[in-house]
C-alpha cells in the first residue's frame, strides 16, 4: 500500500516565551493525535527532526522525552540535518513505511530558539557551516550572502529583486493564522531594513522562531480511507559539500537539483503537474535558487521572475509558492520547518488551507535545505 | 572556545596559505556576528581563489565596503581571528588584504 | 663579518593625529605638537598584535632570501606588549615562517630596548660562528592610559632583522651597553597601562643612559660623530632624539632619515630600529650608521654599522609606503586599542 499523510497539526510559530522544547513537542504530538482521532497506542514509531536541542537547550536523547510525554515505549528516531532536520525525518519515515507494511508513524519537527541571545543562536546555527567558514567569522546569512552577491553580479540583478521574495511571502503569511508574521510588508521596508550580511537584510531573512509541527503517515488502508489522505509520491534527498568553497558553482544548490530530479522521477509526474510548493526560503536568494534548481525556472531568470511575483497567490498563475508564508513569514523553527512544509501542502491538497487555499490542487512539492545546501530533501505529495 | 590542540593543528594549514595571491570570487559584510567575532563588526569576508586554484575564506582587512569588488586581487596575511577570552589561547588565522 | 643580512618592517595602516587626541581632552594641540614634535602616530588594527606584526615584518625580511630559513639558529623577539604573560611568541613566528625546529627561541622584555639586547646577543652567537643565522623581531602595540602624556606618542609597529656572516648589508662594527636600576617607566603585571615617573625619565633616564652608551662606543671605536654618515636613536617623542643627537655632535642632516617619530609615533621596542629602517632606505655602500636604543628601567644599546654593497640588493622601500594610511577618530582609536 502507498504511504499517505492522514493528518497534520502545528503549534503557532513565533516567539513562544512560555513554551519549552518539551512543551512544543507535547502540543504537537497530542495535537496531531487529536486531529486524526488516533491513540498513542496506534503509533508504531516516531521520527523527530531537531537541530539545536543539544547545543542550545543542552537536551539530547529527545527520544526519551517523547516517550515520557506520550507514555509509550515505541522506537523514536531523532534526525539531525540542520535546517533540513524535519524534511529528513519525513524522508526517513517514508523509507521506513516502504519497508514495513501495516505501520503508522508520527513525524514531528520541533525547535526552541528564543531562550538564548541572537548572537548565541547565530553561533549555534553556524555549527552547520564548515569549520573554515566558522573560522573566517562567516555566519549562516553570511554564507548565503556570498551566494547572493555572486548571483546578483553574474546575472545583473539588484537587492530589489531579492526583496520581492520577502514581500510575496509576507503577503501569504498574512493569510496564515499560525505564521510568525501575519502582516504584509512593502519593498521599501525590506530595502530599508538593517543589513545582516550584505546584501542580505533583516527582512530578506527568516526569523528566529519557536515551533513544532507533526504529521501522521501510514500505509494502513483503513486509516487512509477514513481520513483526509494525501499520497506521498516521493521523498528524496541528496547531499553536497559542507563548504561552499568546495563547490563548482556558487549560483546553485546542487543537492536541490539532484534531490528534485530524483523526486520527479520517483513520483512519475511532470513539473507542470505541480500547483503548490513550499520551498526553503531561509533567505530571499534561497527561494530564487530553489525555483531554478528544482527546474521550474531557467538558471539566471529567477531574479526577474521573483520581481514579477509570478508565484504570488494572486498572480493567477498555475504555480503558487510558499502559501504558508514560507520560512520568511511563517517562521523558521529549524527542525519544525520541514514538517510544516509537508503539512501546508497537505492542507492545500485536502482543501483545508482556508484563506490561502489554492483552487484545484492535485500535486504539491516541498523542498527543505540543510546548511548552505549540504543537504536537500524534496518531497512530492498528490491526491 | 577553541581547543589549543585544534589551534595547534591549524598552524600548518594556515602556514601553507600565507603570502599567496588570489582573486575575490564573492564577498559579504557581516553585521551580525557570532559573539566571538562581534568585536570586529562590521567586517568583510571574502571567498578567494588562490594562485594554486584552491578556494579559501578569510576576512578582508583594513578596507571599506565601497572599495570591495568581485574579481579584485588580494594577498593572504596573518591576523587574529575570533576573540579569545583571557584564559584561552589567542586565535590566529588567514585573512586578506587588497593587493596594491 | 657579522651583521644584518636582511630586514623587514611593518607599520599598520591606521593613524591618529595629535590634534585629534588633544581635542578630546581640551588641550591646545599646537603646544603639544610643538613640545612633543609628534604629528601623528601609527595604530594597530583590532586584529593585529605583536605576533601578527612581527610575522609581517619577518615575511618581508625573508622575501628574497627564503632559503636562509633553513639555517636559522636563533629566533628572538623583543616587546613590552606580548599577547601572553607566559608562552613564547618567538616560536609562533618561527612556526608560521616554517623555520626548521633546531633553533634557540627567546622572548625578551626591557621596555623600548627589548629587541636591541636580543640583537646584540644574537650577534654574539653569529659572530662566534655558533649559529649561521638569527632572526630578531622588534614589535609593540603600545598603549597608554587615556589623557596620559604618553597617549600622544605610544604607537604600533614592528621590524625584523636577519643576522649572518655572509652577504651582510650592514656590518656590526661594535657595540656598547649602559645599564642601571632607574625606575623611570614600568608596567606591573596584570596592569593594562604603563606608569611613569614623568620628567624623571628625561635626564636620569633617557639622556644619562643613551649618551653614556653612545659616548662609550665612540671612545671604544676611537671615533666622533663626524665619522658617521647617519645616526638613529630611540624616539620616545620628537624632542629627545634631537637633543641627544645635538649633545653627541650629530647634525640634523645625519639624523634626518631615521627621524620618523613625527609621522609614526613611538613604536616602543620597534622605535629606534624603525629609525634604522629609515636610514637603510637611503644609505649607500661604505657609509656608516651610529645607532642607540633606550629602554626604561633603564639601559641603552649603542651599535655601529657599516653599510656594504649588499644594500643595493635588499634595500626596502619605506617612506613611500608610510603614505598608505587611514586616519581614525578618537572613539575608533579607543576601540582599536581595546579600551572600549
Amino acid at each position: 500500500m502507498k504511504n499517505n499523510v492522514i493528518g497534520y497539526y502545528s503549534t503557532k510559530f513565533g516567539e513562544l516565551w512560555e513554551r519549552s522544547l518539551d512543551d512544543l513537542l507535547r502540543e504537537a504530538l497530542h495535537g496531531v493525535l487529536a486531529e486524526t482521532q488516533l491513540e498513542a497506542a496506534q503509533i508504531d514509531a516516531i521520527f523527530l527532526g531537531n537541530m539545536l536541542g543539544g547545543i542550545v537547550e543542552r537536551s539530547l536523547l529527545l527520544s526519551a522525552h517523547i516517550s515520557e510525554i506520550l507514555g509509550t515505549n515505541i522506537p523514536v528516531y531523532r534526525v539531525e540535518s540542520a535546517c533540513a532536520s524535519g524534511g529528513m525525518a519525513f524522508q526517513m519515515a517514508n523509507d521506513y513505511l516502504k519497508a514495513n507494511s501495516g505501520k503508522t508513524v508520527i513525524v514531528i519537527g520541533a525547535e526552541k530558539m528564543t531562550d538564548v541571545s541572537p548572537g548565541e543562536i547565530t553561533e549555534a546555527l553556524s555549527a552547520a557551516a564548515s569549520p573554515e567558514e566558522q573560522d573566517a567569522g562567516l555566519t549562516f546569512p553570511g554564507v548565503y550572502a556570498l551566494m547572493a552577491q555572486y548571483y546578483l553580479a553574474k546575472y545583473g540583478y539588484t537587492e530589489e529583486h531579492l526583496a520581492s521574495i520577502a514581500v510575496k511571502n509576507h503577503d501569504h503569511g498574512a493569510l496564515n493564522e499560525k505564521a510568525h508574521f501575519q502582516r504584509a510588508i512593502d519593498l521599501n521596508q525590506v530595502l530599508g531594513s538593517q543589513y545582516v550580511a550584505f546584501p542580505l537584510k533583516v527582512l530578506d531573512s527568516s526569523p528566529i522562531s519557536d515551533g513544532a509541527a507533526a504529521v501522521i503517515m501510514t500505509n494502513v488502508d483503513t486509516l487512509i480511507n477514513n481520513h483526509k489522505s494525501v499520497q506521498v509520491l516521493a521523498a528524496e534527498t541528496a547531499t553536497d559539500t559542507i563548504s561552499l568553497s568546495k563547490r563548482e558553482n556558487l549560483d546553485e544548490l546542487k543537492a536541490t537539483r539532484i534531490a528534485g530530479d530524483k523526486a520527479f522521477q520517483t513520483a512519475g509526474i511532470a513539473r507542470s503537474d505541480v500547483q503548490v510548493m513550499e520551498v526553503h526560503d531561509c533567505f530571499s536568494i534561497a527561494e530564487i535558487f530553489a525555483l531554478e534548481d528544482l527546474g521550474f525556472w531557467t538558471k539566471g531568470q529567477g531574479g526577474k521572475l521573483a520581481k514579477e511575483m509570478s508565484t504570488h497567490i494572486n498572480s493567477g498563475n498555475n504555480l503558487i509558492v510558499n502559501t504558508s508564508g514560507g520560512l520568511k513569514a511563517a517562521g523558521h523553527p529549524v527542525g519544525g520547518t520541514g514538517i510544516k512544509q509537508i503539512g501546508e501542502v497537505y492542507l492545500q491538497l485536502t482543501g483545508q488551507a482556508n484563506k490561502r487555499q489554492v483552487n484545484n490542487v492535485k500535486h504539491g512539492l516541498t523542498h527543505n535545505v540543510g546548511g548552505s545546501g549540504g543537504v536537500a530533501v524534496v518531497s512530492i505529495l498528490g491526491v | 572556545m577553541k581547543s589549543p590542540v585544534s589551534a595547534w593543528r591549524k598552524q600548518k594549514t594556515v602556514r601553507n596559505s600565507l603570502g599567496m595571491y588570489g582573486e575575490i570570487i564573492s564577498w559579504t559584510t557581516i553585521s551580525v556576528a557570532p559573539p566571538r567575532f562581534s568585536y570586529l563588526t562590521p567586517y568583510v569576508v571574502v571567498l578567494v581563489q588562490l594562485q594554486d586554484n584552491r578556494k579559501v575564506y578569510g576576512q578582508l582587512v583594513d578596507v571599506e565596503q565601497k572599495d570591495v569588488k568581485i574579481g579584485q586581487k588580494v594577498t593572504s596575511i596573518l591576523r587574529k581571528t575570533a576573540q579569545a577570552t583571557a584564559e584561552e589561547v589567542v586565535e590566529y588565522g588567514l585573512k586578506f588584504e587588497l593587493t596594491d | 663579518m657579522s651583521g644584518i643580512v636582511s630586514y623587514g618592517y611593518y607599520v599598520p595602516r591606521y593613524r591618529i593625529k595629535t590634534e585629534t587626541i588633544a581635542a578630546q581632552w581640551g588641550k591646545c594641540d599646537d603646544k603639544i605638537e610643538k613640545s612633543l614634535k609628534v604629528h601623528e602616530k601609527a595604530v594597530a588594527g583590532l586584529d593585529e598584535d605583536v605576533a601578527t606584526m612581527s610575522y609581517a615584518a619577518s615575511t618581508m625580511a625573508f622575501g628574497d632570501i627564503k632559503e636562509t630559513k633553513q639555517s636559522i639558529g636563533a629566533v628572538f623577539i623583543g616587546s613590552e606588549t606580548f599577547p601572553y604573560a607566559v608562552k613564547p611568541v618567538s616560536t609562533s613566528i618561527a612556526e608560521w615562517l616554517d623555520i626548521p625546529h633546531g633553533y634557540l627561541a627567546l622572548d625578551t622584555q626591557f621596555a623600548c630596548k627589548a629587541a636591541t639586547g636580543a640583537l646584540i646577543a644574537a650577534h654574539g652567537l653569529v659572530a662566534s660562528k655558533q649559529i649561521d643565522h638569527a632572526l630578531i623581531c622588534a614589535a609593540d602595540r603600545a598603549n597608554a592610559k587615556p589623557n596620559d602624556a604618553l597617549e600622544y606618542a605610544a604607537g604600533s609597529g614592528a621590524n625584523a632583522w636577519v643576522l649572518g656572516n655572509e652577504n651582510v648589508l650592514a656590518e656590526i662594527e661594535g657595540w656598547s651597553s649602559y645599564s642601571s636600576d632607574t625606575p623611570d617607566f614600568w608596567r606591573r603585571s596584570k596592569q593594562d597601562y604603563p606608569s611613569h615617573a614623568g620628567r624623571f625619565s628625561g635626564e636620569p633616564g633617557y639622556f644619562q643612559h643613551l649618551l653614556s652608551a653612545s659616548n662609550n662606543l665612540l671612545t671604544k671605536l676611537n671615533r666622533t660623530a663626524e665619522n658617521y654618515t647617519y645616526a638613529a636613536f630611540h624616539m620616545p617623542n620628537g624632542a629627545f632624539p634631537l637633543k641627544a643627537a645635538k649633545s653627541l655632535g650629530f647634525t640634523v642632516d645625519q639624523l634626518k632619515a631615521s627621524y620618523i617619530v613625527p609621522q609614526l609615533g613611538n613604536s616602543y621596542a620597534a622605535s629606534a630600529l624603525m629609525g634604522l629602517v629609515g636610514t637603510l632606505e637611503v644609505a649607500q655602500p661604505g657609509e656608516t650608521i651610529f645607532f642607540c636604543s633606550y629602554g626604561s628601567g633603564a639601559g641603552a644599546d649603542a651599535i655601529s654599522f657599516k653599510v656594504t654593497k649588499e644594500i643595493l640588493k635588499r634595500r626596502r622601500v619605506f617612506a613611500e609606503t608610510l603614505q598608505q594610511k587611514t586616519y581614525i577618530d578618537y572613539a575608533t582609536y579607543l576601540r582599536f586599542m581595546g579600551m572600549i
